[in-house]
């Protein structure tokens, strides 16, 4: 005790008082989640400020005397002429592996009850982009488990590919089945001890969606085992416009601690039309100057900073990368609008759906004409470029072939065949919800369609066809499926091997 | 021409800025401005009045320096404190000192939006802070 004692005396008058300068302000007008703030000299753009009562803001509008703040909290506790200080403070989100699992909000609080998150580092929300020299080509596939997309319009780590259409089309859907898809292979890798293979962790946005939708994903996700390996950052339509602006940006926050140490992580933006919506309310309320649709002029902008925090980076940075996948939603299939045409150039190709292939019954509705991919069969497994490389081709001249059948004339053997392939590739890229399918079996199937063994398969029994080949496969020729993937590339050998597999189902099919 | 609110803060600005030569602000002119439009009574005039008011507070405030202490300070502190605010901040630094015994000890000084509070109030309220105690 008489130590302790000393040792608080001397404390006590090692003590220097000093005083540091702050700088406040005083609130003008508070409404509608903005705060007008007068003084404040000294704020600094998206800076964090402290408007009093527990509450915190951000500095968006720096005029010549005042400060526009948009509030992150209830902005019904402040009043006209509470106190406002700066806190030299950008706003910043945890990161960390701790999050997987879990359902936070926008600025990373759990919301899902299952207590606080672990996590020892935050990252701030708004953060530049890579820049040129730390980057790398994409050359990694992310494999959807979509065999459309995986064989045509095939994504890579790294790439920004937008997935746009109308409402109800299957956007999210896609989105859902590549997390499932990343989930089973990381945790098949996960289970074999793979250490050459790098699990794709994923982070879903939900930007202004009904909140019985993002529970519906996440009990799916739950139910499918994608959830531990799966974030999900939620903004619903109940949530302020000012979380909802900034929602996208804590997702981007913490993907990129995933490529900041070496890991790869895949970002779903769902929806950037309420996103761009939301952030037009916020800068009207702000009374910015409008633009275009009563958009601010910094609209392009807003996602263009965005997207380019997806990349892939160099060996010498970790070797990371944040694969994105924006979705639009378009109004009656323009896509030539406002905010899509702006997000199409900025991402490196796009899945367009389309409702009329919906309803024909072709789900996913993917209009392969319309979708592309920048990265193309950089991003491809060998085995699949080979197989899917003139699928593309084969289609497009199946559609040209098919309008002009419909005018019933007769046709010669080699269009009528043209057109029939068309049909039963048509038919197999047909897919369930929730229904990832490997790469092997993918590969598989599709060799068995360009050689022809689907073509005395009546259309209306393709599918059957291709999912009695499936359990074949995976039943009685697994290691066939585990040698596609190991090897990545269909040698001679390797393709006999398909063949005698493909040709010995087809002996016991009726 | 319409008299709408943007017109009206703008032309506030025009007429603000015509009384501010050399960053300080002319009293006569002030006075002359506010004389004009009375006298005029044009369309929005007591809104012209109220920003170029507005306008005028702010740009007082940047020369007006509030002191409050917890007892009242001797003359030479004023003069001392005094000086060092226009050795920071420029000559022309209007002093106004107040005593305020709820600060309990120190001083606290705002001009324009800085503020140097060395108050025990304030270091109370800092450190309830960081224990999450919200102040009233």
């Amino acid at each position: 005790m008489p130590g302790l004692l000393e040792e608080l005396e001397s404390q006590i008058a090692g003590v220097r008082a000093t005083t540091a300068k702050q700088n406040i302000g005083v609130i003008r007008e508070v409404g509608d989640g903005v705060a007008r703030v007068e003084g404040l000299s000294d704020a600094m753009l998206n800076e964090m400020l402290d408007l009093g009562h527990g509450v915190t803001g951000l500095a968006l509008n720096l005029e010549e005397t005042e400060v526009g703040v948009i509030v992150l909290g209830d902005y019904t506790l402040l009043e006209e002429g509470d106190e406002v200080r700066t806190t030299g403070k950008l706003l910043q989100v945890p990161v960390g592996m701790g999050l997987l699992g879990r359902v936070v909000n926008t600025l990373g609080e759990p919301v899902d009850g299952k207590g606080p998150v672990k996590s020892d580092l935050a990252y701030p929300v708004e953060r530049m982009a890579p820049g040129i020299i730390r980057r790398q080509g994409v050359n990694q596939p992310v494999q959807t488990g979509i065999m459309a997309i995986d064989a045509m319009i095939p994504i890579g780590r790294g790439q920004r590919e937008l997935i746009i259409g109308d409402r109800s089309t299957g956007k999210t859907t896609i989105c859902v089945d590549t997390i499932i898809s990343q989930a089973r292979l990381n945790r098949a890798a996960q289970e074999k001890g793979d250490k050459d293979y790098r699990p794709l962790y994923c982070i879903y946005v939900a930007i202004g969606q009904k909140e019985s939708n993002i529970a519906r994903i996440m009990t799916v996700l739950e139910h499918e085992g994608a959830m531990p390996y799966t974030i999900i950052i939620a903004s619903p339509a109940s949530d302020s416009a000012t979380n909802q602006y900034l929602a996208p940006f804590a997702g981007a926050a913490i993907s990129e601690w995933f490529m900041d140490h070496g890991m790869d992580a895949l970002i779903i933006y769902d929806d950037l039309s309420k996103h761009a919506v939301a952030y037009r309310q916020v800068s009207l309320i702000l009374k910015r100057p409008s633009g275009r649709e009563a958009y601010p002029g910094d609209i392009f902008y807003l996602h263009s900073r965005l997207l380019e925090r997806a990349a892939r980076v160099t060996e010498k940075y970790g070797n990371g990368s944040v694969t994105a996948l924006p979705i639009i939603e378009t109004q009656a299939g323009d896509v030539s609008a406002y905010i899509p045409t702006n997000v199409i150039s900025i991402t490196d190709g796009q899945i367009y759906l389309e409702t009329d292939l919906f309803y024909q019954g072709m789900r996913p509705a993917i209009s392969v004409g319309l979708s592309v991919s920048r990265v193309g069969s950089a991003a491809q497994l060998k085995a699949m470029k080979q197989v899917a490389g003139q699928l593309k081709g084969d289609l497009a001249q199946f559609r040209e072939l098919a309008a002009f059948a419909q005018f019933g004339s007769e046709l010669d053997a080699k269009t009528q065949a043209q057109i029939d392939r068309g049909k039963r590739i048509m038919e197999i890229f047909k897919q369930p919800q929730y229904s990832p399918i490997p790469v092997g079996t993918q590969v598989a199937v599709i060799w068995s369609v360009q050689n022809g063994y689907l073509d005395n398969v009546p259309v209306t029994r393709v599918k059957e066809f291709q999912s009695r080949l499936t359990e074949f496969l995976s039943t009685r020729k697994p290691e066939l499926l585990q040698k596609i993937t190991v090897e990545k590339a269909l040698s001679a050998a390797l393709a006999a091997e398909v063949k005698a597999a493909v040709e010995q189902f087809k002996e016991t099919w009726s | 021409m319409p008299a709408t609110a943007s017109h009206v803060r703008r032309a506030a600005k025009r007429l603000f800025r015509w009384c501010v030569v050399n960053d300080r602000l002319q009293e006569e002119r002030a006075r002359a401005v506010m004389q004009e439009i009375l006298k005029s009574k044009r369309r929005g005039f007591i809104t012209l009045l109220s920003e170029f008011k507005r306008l005028l507070t702010i740009e007082v405030a940047k020369h007006t320096a509030r002191i409050d202490s917890a007892v009242l300070l001797e003359i030479d502190q004023q003069t001392r404190i005094k000086d060092g605010l226009e050795r920071a901040y420029g000559e022309g630094i209007d002093s106004q000192f107040s005593q305020n015994p709820d600060l309990i000890g120190g001083i606290r000084i705002q001009i324009s939006s800085d503020v140097y509070d060395g108050t025990v109030r304030a270091r109370l309220v800092a450190l309830g802070a960081s224990f999450g105690i919200r102040s009233a």
